[in-house]
C-alpha cells in the first residue's frame, strides 16, 4: 500500500492503468466467445439437421395451402422473433410468406397483460387470429415461459403446427406433448443460445423457401 | 475477467465468428460504452431496416439475463423521423449505436449531427464499409451481406459487446481515466485544432445565430452562409459558420 490517500484511488496501484492490457483481455474474450458461438451453431444444426428437413415440408406444405405463422418470445426473443417474422415476410431473396409476430401490438399486449395476465398475451390472440392450418413458432432460452406453453397448448387445440425453440434442457417446452417439434440449444448461456436459435431459424426460412 | 457464462470452458475448433479487427473493435467499442455509462450517459440504439435489433440491444443492457450485473439506461428509437427525436432527447457524452448497412442512405444523415450534439457512435453492419470517420467505432462483417441481420451475427455482436462492457465494470479504476479522444496535450484534437467545429442550427437570431456543437449551445456569425433554417449543419470556426455541411453520401 502506498502512502497518503493513494488507498482512497485503488486505480492508482500498476493493474488499473493498464488499459492496454484490458483492452488486450477483451479482444482475446471476444474472439473466444465467437468460436464458441460459431461451434454451439455448427453442432447445433447438425444434429438437428433430419429434424429441420422435415419442419421445412411441413411448414412449406402449409404456406401452399394458405397457412400463417405466429411468432412469440420475450424479451430478447421477443425482438428474434420479430425477426424471424421480417425474414419470412420481407426477404432477401425468394418468396414473402405471411408471417405476423405476437408481440408487435402494443395496445394488445397490454391489453391483455393488464386484463387477463401476462401468461395469456400469447394464447389470447391466437384464439382471435389463429385458424386451423396455421402455425405457432415460439422462442424461449430456458423452455419453460408460461405465456409460451399456454400458446402452444391453444394452438394445439386449434390444430396448428406448433414449433418451439428453446435452450438448455429445453424445460417443460421439450416435455410438452403440445410443443410438436422442440428445437433445443444445448447451452447454458442466455446468449450463446438466441445466437444459435436465430441461426436455426434463418436455416429453416431457407430450405423452406426452397420448398414453396 | 469472465462473465459466468458457463460455456467458457468449450473448447472449439471452429473458425469463429469474430474475425479480423472484429474482436479488438468490440473490445474497444466496449470499453467507451463502460466509460460513458460510468459518466451517465445513456445508450440510443436504432436500426432503420432492423429495429428489432435496436430493441434486442436495449433490453440486454436495460434488464440483464445474468442475474447481479447492472441495469442501464439504453433506449431503442423506432420513430420514423430518428433526427428530430434524437435531437430532442440525447445529451452530450451519449452514445448512439446504429446498426444498418453502408448502403442505408439514411444513417450518415444521422452520424453527422453527432459531434454537433456532442455524442459518441457506433456503427454495426456487414458487407462495404461506409466512409472513414462517418463513425467513432466501427463493428463489421466486412465478408458477409445483408444475411448478417438475419441469422444471428449481429445478435452475437452485441451480444459480446454487453458482455465486454460489464467486464470493463470490474476495473472501475479505468473507466475513471480520461479517453484517448480528451487527451490534447500533442494539440492535435478537434477542439484545441485549427479547424472548424461542426454545429447545428438551433435558432435564427439576424445575424447571429444560436447553434449547437459539441452538445453545447453558443451563438456564432452566420452572415457568410446564409440563408440557413433550424436543422442545418454548418462548420464554424472562432465564432463564425465558414460553410454548410450538406447531406452527405456515404
Amino acid at each position: 500500500m502506498t502512502e497518503g490517500t493513494d488507498f482512497l484511488y485503488p486505480f492508482i496501484e500498476g493493474g488499473e492503468q493498464d488499459a492496454a492490457g484490458l483492452l488486450a483481455d477483451l479482444a482475446t474474450s471476444a474472439a473466444a466467445k465467437g468460436a464458441i458461438s460459431a461451434h454451439l451453431q455448427a453442432v447445433t444444426l447438425a444434429d438437428r439437421d433430419a429434424v429441420m428437413t422435415t419442419l421445412a415440408q411441413a411448414m412449406a406444405q402449409r404456406f401452399s395451402a394458405g397457412g400463417r405463422l405466429f411468432v412469440f418470445g420475450n424479451g430478447g426473443s421477443a425482438t428474434d422473433a420479430a425477426g424471424i417474422v421480417a425474414l419470412f415476410r420481407t426477404p432477401p431473396w425468394g418468396r414473402a410468406l405471411r408471417a405476423r409476430s405476437l408481440v408487435a401490438d402494443h395496445a394488445v399486449l397490454t391489453a391483455l397483460g393488464n386484463d387477463v395476465g401476462f401468461e395469456l398475451v400469447f394464447s389470447r390472440q391466437l384464439i382471435a387470429y389463429a385458424q386451423e392450418g396455421d402455425m405457432a413458432l415460439g422462442l424461449s432460452t430456458s423452455g419453460n415461459s408460461t405465456n409460451l406453453l399456454s400458446a402452444f397448448a391453444e394452438a394445439r387445440r386449434r390444430g396448428l403446427l406448433t414449433l418451439g425453440l428453446a435452450g438448455s434442457d429445453g424445460g417443460q417446452m421439450a416435455a410438452s406433448s403440445d410443443v410438436e417439434h422442440c428445437l433445443v440449444v444445448p447451452s447454458s448461456s442466455v446468449h450463446r443460445i438466441q445466437e444459435t436459435q436465430t441461426a436455426m431459424a434463418f436455416e429453416l426460412w431457407s430450405r423452406v423457401q426452397s420448398l414453396v | 475477467m469472465q462473465l459466468d457464462d458457463a460455456d467458457q470452458s468449450v473448447q472449439s475448433d471452429t473458425a469463429g465468428r469474430l474475425v479480423g479487427h472484429l474482436p479488438e473493435d468490440l473490445a474497444s467499442a466496449s470499453m467507451t460504452l463502460a466509460r460513458r455509462f460510468s459518466s451517465h450517459a445513456t445508450l440510443w440504439c436504432w436500426s432503420p431496416r432492423w429495429p428489432q435489433h435496436a430493441e434486442h440491444v436495449a433490453v440486454e443492457f436495460v434488464h440483464p439475463v445474468i442475474v447481479g450485473k447492472r441495469a442501464l439506461p439504453a433506449v431503442a428509437v423506432s420513430d420514423a423521423d430518428p433526427i428530430t427525436v434524437l435531437r430532442t432527447l440525447v445529451e452530450a457524452g451519449d452514445v448512439l449505436l446504429v446498426v444498418a448497412t453502408a448502403m442505408t442512405t439514411e444513417v450518415a444523415a444521422v452520424l453527422q449531427r453527432a459531434p454537433a450534439w456532442g455524442i459518441e457512435t457506433i456503427w454495426l453492419g456487414s458487407g462495404p464499409r461506409p466512409r472513414f470517420g462517418l463513425a467513432d467505432h466501427l463493428l463489421w462483417f466486412d465478408d458477409l451481406g445483408d444475411e448478417a441481420a438475419a441469422n444471428g451475427t449481429f445478435v452475437l455482436a452485441y451480444h459480446v459487446l454487453w458482455e465486454l462492457t460489464h467486464v470493463c465494470f470490474e476495473h472501475p479504476g479505468l473507466l475513471a481515466q480520461p479517453m484517448a479522444d480528451e487527451a490534447c496535450a500533442d494539440g492535435t484534437c478537434l477542439t484545441c485544432a485549427d479547424e472548424g467545429r461542426v454545429a447545428e442550427v438551433v435558432e435564427l437570431h439576424g445575424p447571429f445565430t444560436l447553434v449547437r456543437s459539441g452538445g453545447e449551445t453558443e451563438e456564432v456569425d452566420t452572415t457568410l452562409v446564409e440563408p440557413i433554417a433550424p436543422g442545418d449543419l454548418i462548420l464554424v470556426h472562432a465564432g463564425v459558420a465558414l460553410s454548410r455541411l450538406d447531406a452527405e453520401r456515404v
